[in-house]
């Protein structure tokens, strides 16, 4: 028995790259303000979320599945936003958990574990929520360095 | 005890020369089964002393293990466990009594490798056992036409391995290889960790355990051992773990028939333990006990579940909140929970960051990018025009992290830009995406840059997995 050669080590890794979070999220975040600056708050929002998610996936490489799986993602949708009106792709079919199996609602959040074996789900899962919580902090910084008088 | 050992050290590099002379005839391991650093036999010493700290009678050793591979003797082939078996009684193993070591283990194919690495660790002394783990050299012994490995063999391996286990907790057992490499492996056993040890336990570079372990190829356990220990190259404090396991998997397979004492192996699963720790703590490895099947798949099994395990424990550490729960499903509940939590948050900032006015006009884009997605020289000095473009604004507010990360950010974009080419091995279908996507968000940056000048440039600028940043 062999175990699969690109078996890669568990975690810990490398965590998310701050500084490539901040500097693509912020500029990420300065386009949208420019460039909608006259669309709604909500319409707003939705872009400066959209392009958290895809700065936290640009920074957490490649080799991620959940980054890869996102970015494709972000990107069909926004295909699919800019040719087909307003119709959100369905992606994955959402199977109910009547298997049982208890990661189901795990696959569900984490982008791309759909088509993960268990174990690769936990370790994308890992690496998803280290870069969830970067980007978090990033955001949460971000805001408090406005200040009060941002709103 | 470091008196002991040092003592043991002199004695055998005393003896380090005529290890030769032994190793023809080199029959039998004598047991010192005392706890005195009482080298009870010169054959001891010569046992001790091949490579101990000298790394290079890597020919002796091979003779010597040749040689006791092929003695048939009948005589006492116990392995000089000696001191590490006199201290295993702190409990960790039910270590084999003294009086049956003298059974005859005439086919217990010990190389020297084994038994020096027993040498070292003995001499190790005072430090805890980690726990056991049958090395490597278990594993050498199936090749060995001899498949008759009683149990008292199987008792001195394990006692071998509570020598070996020794230096565990110093981090750094790269395991053992299998017999092929076991001369290299012995000859240069050394520790990174153990300095203050005469440095030299284990082995360096993963290269061995790779090399030797795809050489090894002949045994699933082996290549489990490998892949094993190859998880380990990546995690210090898991290294440990690794090694024993890969030293207890590979051991599988080559006492299947005969062992039945090894379950009472066990090697701490956690590996913030102190040294003075006993082995017998962690948890119970999952090994093959008698009659359990060993075959690939209880194996691949095994493997799996340990995985899994190791991958919950890191989501617990990550999780906030999470270490007292236990159990796997309460623990994927919590985990969700917070992926769920997570998600929402960004999303609320987002609503946040998108209602705050833009007076944080960082434009970022206008000099940075075109400094970060053009040029491919002068970074230092764009890099220092983009933070005296940046400062002034962002820190309108306040030194957040936002200026840390755009101080930051631009002195690795110059690395960024150098090795262009380097990281072409991404997937393709990312770079497609990647692109598309900073198109996505960046409309304006692509128009304003020669974008479709530099599609490489800019993709490979996006795209770049830096090494050190992630992964």
């Amino acid at each position: 028995w062999r175990a699969p050669p690109g078996t890669r080590t568990l975690t810990p890794r490398f965590g998310p790259s701050k500084p490539m979070l901040a500097f693509r999220f912020l500029r990420a975040l300065t386009l949208v303000h420019r460039t909608a600056a006259n669309s709604s708050n909500a319409a707003r929002s939705r872009r400066i979320q959209r392009a958290a998610f895809a700065s936290m996936a640009y920074s957490a490489g490649p080799r991620r599945a959940w980054s890869r799986a996102l970015l494709c993602r972000l990107h069909f949708h926004r295909a699919r936003r800019r040719c087909a009106g307003r119709r959100r792709a369905a992606g994955v079919p959402r199977r109910p958990s009547t298997t049982g199996s208890p990661a189901d609602g795990l696959r569900r959040l984490v982008p791309g574990g759909t088509g993960m074996d268990y174990c690769g789900l936990l370790e994308e899962t890992a690496d998803y929520i280290r870069c969830l919580s970067e980007q978090v902090k990033l955001m949460q910084s971000i805001v408090d360095s406005v200040g009060p008088g941002g709103r | 005890m470091e008196a002991k050992e040092n003592n043991q050290f002199g004695l055998e590099k005393s003896h380090g020369d005529h290890i030769s002379s032994h190793s023809s005839g080199a029959a039998g391991f004598v047991t010192p089964l005392t706890s005195s650093p009482i080298l009870s036999a010169s054959m001891v010493e010569a046992f001790f002393a091949p490579s101990l700290w000298n790394h290079h009678t890597s020919s002796c050793t091979m003779n010597f293990g040749e040689s006791n591979i092929q003695t048939a003797t009948s005589g006492i082939n116990c392995v000089p466990i000696g001191k590490p078996v006199a201290m295993s009684n702190r409990g960790m193993l039910p270590s084999p009594p003294p009086g049956e070591f003298p059974h005859s283990l005439p086919h217990f194919p010990v190389d020297s490798g084994f038994i020096e690495r027993a040498a070292r660790l003995s001499c190790f002394g005072g430090s805890s056992f980690r726990g056991i783990s049958l090395f490597g050299p278990s594993q050498s012994m199936a090749p060995p036409s001899d498949a008759s490995k009683d149990v008292n063999g199987a008792r001195v391996l394990k006692a071998e391995l509570n020598v070996v286990s020794l230096p565990v907790e110093h981090g750094t057992i790269k395991g053992i290889t299998t017999n092929s490499k076991r001369d290299r492996s012995i000859s240069h056993v050394g520790t990174s960790n153990n300095e203050s040890r005469e440095g030299n336990f284990c082995e360096d570079g993963q290269e061995r355990h790779t090399g030797s372990a795809d050489a090894a190829g002949n045994s699933s356990s082996s290549d489990l051992g490998a892949n094993k220990r190859r998880k380990a190259t990546e995690e210090m404090e898991k290294e440990k773990d690794q090694v024993l396991r890969a030293l207890q998997s590979s051991t599988e397979t080559t006492k299947n028939n005969t062992e039945t004492k090894h379950k009472s192996y066990k090697h701490s699963g956690k590996n913030a333990k102190d040294n003075s720790e006993a082995a017998k703590e962690g948890y119970v490895h999952v090994r093959a006990q008698r009659g359990q099947a060993t075959n690939s798949h209880s194996l691949a099994e095994r493997v799996r579940r340990e995985k899994i395990s190791e991958r919950m424990k890191y989501l617990q550490e990550l999780v906030p909140g999470c270490s007292k729960v236990t159990g796997k499903a309460v623990m994927l509940d919590e985990i969700i929970n917070y992926v769920q939590s997570l998600q929402r948050q960004v999303e609320f900032l987002s609503m946040k960051l998108a209602a705050v006015n833009p007076q944080l006009d960082f434009s970022i884009e206008g000099p940075l990018a075109k400094n970060l997605l053009h040029s491919h020289g002068g970074s230092s000095s764009a890099a220092g025009f983009s933070q005296e473009m940046i400062y002034p604004q962002v820190y309108s507010s306040q030194q957040g992290l936002a200026h840390a990360g755009i101080s930051s950010m631009l002195n690795p974009s110059d690395a960024f830009r150098r090795p262009m080419n380097t990281e072409i091995p991404m997937a393709s279908g990312y770079k497609e995406t990647s692109l598309q996507m900073h198109n996505s968000w960046n409309e304006q940056l692509v128009m304003q840059m020669a974008y479709g000048a530099n599609p490489p440039l800019n993709s490979q600028v996006i795209n770049r997995k830096p090494d050190g940043f992630t992964i």
